[in-house]
């Protein structure tokens, strides 16, 4: 068995887990995150999608203990009891989800995204979401709904500039 | 998955001891971003699945992507998403920045590493045609010691490669002399996000200004043979020969017959063969504009620039 700590959501976490464990067995069995889904378990779909030292990986391509010692942020981490993260508020006010099967790792990759490059393109933007493969609703509502928060975030700025 | 056990290397010398201790009795895979490799053990058959999987991934002396005396050398474990942005290589070979942009989508970039992309040598790696053409060697290191040779002769074939179960590929170099060597690669597949390539073409020339001429002439394919290959026939027509389309276009059907392109369930090999023709004859279009530009001292920076340009 292999020891493995790592911050989770802002939290540190410790398992002891055998040494071919994905990083996604490890969120969703031990610590019982299971908004990281098992879709394709090859890297194709996305469904697993997590953030790892601020980039977005496919964590059924990790082993648990290359997370060992790493910052790890899952769609769990990004809504308090209060408010929904922007994302998925506005995921949710364009309904931009059918199923929901690949909205956390849909988001995730948006969040990955608009952190590193709070204004993309839409070229940009289905660029960071080829990774996620959606089979009900499409992919339109969903960048609308990313353009959305980024133009919030912009209005945002703006109007803290002025201010 | 079947069970096997990790060991974490600190660097690439721990990583070879660790290869020689434990290669004599046991198999062993080396794990670097684990794009490639996670999803192939996932469906290997237990005969096939390793005891052993060495973790490179925080080797850190493999990251680099420095200028050397001998030329620019690029680590290993430099990712995909990496490559995409060193101002480095978008300065002096923005076709290696669109190559690495092809690759997978952007958690498989953040994760897949270049020597990774090289040792799993599939016909079709996108890492392959630009770095052939450039002329790249690649560096294996084993407790006997390092050697070197060319990427080209690194492939052997499909999913093979020089590499000796001991030893560990730590550097990519592109020799000093092509330093800045106009270049460009183009990938033809059935999409744009996640989708290997039908045939991938990269050429890469200099040219005589004085005589308007072809010099040191290269045309990488992949997909289209066993390995990424050399488009001979079509290289040896362009030395030498004045820089016009004519040039170009034949220089496009000659390549086709230098390769040995298959049919399977993605294209016929009769498609793939109109498609080496056409994307060879671009990809010159493509370095020689590149090569203009350098020369009228714009900046160049490949498709991925200009796509940003137009914000």
């Amino acid at each position: 068995m292999a020891k493995v700590t790592l911050t989770v959501n802002g939290e540190a976490r410790t398992a002891s887990v055998s040494p071919e464990t994905t990083l996604l067995r490890l969120l969703r069995e031990e610590f019982g995150l299971t908004g990281s889904k098992l879709g394709c378990d090859v890297g194709d779909c996305g469904a697993c999608t997590v953030m790892v030292d601020g980039k977005s990986v496919n964590s059924c391509l990790m082993l648990a203990v290359q997370a060992d010692g790493r910052d790890v942020v899952t769609i769990e981490g990004l809504a308090t009891m209060e408010r929904l993260h922007p994302l998925q508020q506005l995921f949710e006010d364009k309904g931009s989800l059918q199923c929901g099967f690949c909205g956390p790792g849909i988001i995730i990759s948006a969040k990955a995204l608009l952190d590193e490059n709070p204004d993309p393109t839409e070229e940009e933007i289905r660029d960071a979401l080829a990774g996620n493969l959606c089979r009900c609703t499409g992919y339109s509502k969903m960048i609308e709904a990313v353009r959305a928060v980024a133009r919030a975030g912009r209005d945002e700025r703006t109007a803290g500039s002025v201010a | 998955m079947k069970a096997f056990e990790v060991v974490v290397a600190r660097n690439s010398r721990h990583a070879v001891a660790l290869l020689a201790e434990r290669v004599p009795t046991a198999k062993v895979k080396v794990i670097a971003g684990g794009t490639d490799l996670m999803a192939d053990l996932k469906f290997a058959p237990s005969s096939h699945a390793p005891d052993v999987v060495v973790d490179i991934s925080r080797a850190d002396d493999l990251r680099h992507i420095s200028m050397t005396d001998a030329g620019l050398s690029i680590g290993a474990l430099v990712t995909h998403t990496e490559i995409m942005r060193s101002p480095v290589i978008r300065d002096l070979f923005p076709a290696l920045l669109d190559a690495a942009h092809t690759i997978g989508a952007v958690q498989t970039r953040n994760l897949g590493t270049l020597g990774g992309n090289l040792v799993t040598a599939v016909p079709s790696v996108d890492s392959g045609p630009t770095l052939v053409a450039l002329d790249a060697r690649v560096t294996l290191l084993s407790p006997a010691g390092q050697r070197a040779m060319p990427l080209a002769d690194f492939f052997v074939g499909p999913r093979k490669t020089a590499l000796k179960p001991d030893e560990l590929l730590v550097d990519i170099l592109i020799p000093r002399e092509n330093l800045g060597k106009p270049a460009c690669f183009l990938k033809f597949g059935l999409r744009k996000g996640q989708a290997l390539a039908l045939v991938n073409v990269a050429a890469s020339f200099w040219v005589d200004w004085d005589r308007n001429v072809f010099v040191a002439p290269r045309i990488a394919l992949g997909a289209v043979a066993p390995k990424v290959i050399h488009a001979s026939s079509a290289q040896a027509y362009l030395e030498g020969r004045a820089i016009e389309p004519a040039a170009m276009a034949e220089a496009g059907r000659l390549a086709v017959g230098d390769a040995k392109p298959i049919n399977d369930f993605r294209a016929s090999a009769e498609y793939r063969r109109d498609l080496i023709a056409v994307l060879s004859r671009r990809a010159l279009e493509g370095a020689y504009a590149l090569a203009q530009s350098k020369r009228s001292g714009k900046v160049a920076g490949g498709l991925q620039a200009s796509r940003r340009g137009e914000r």
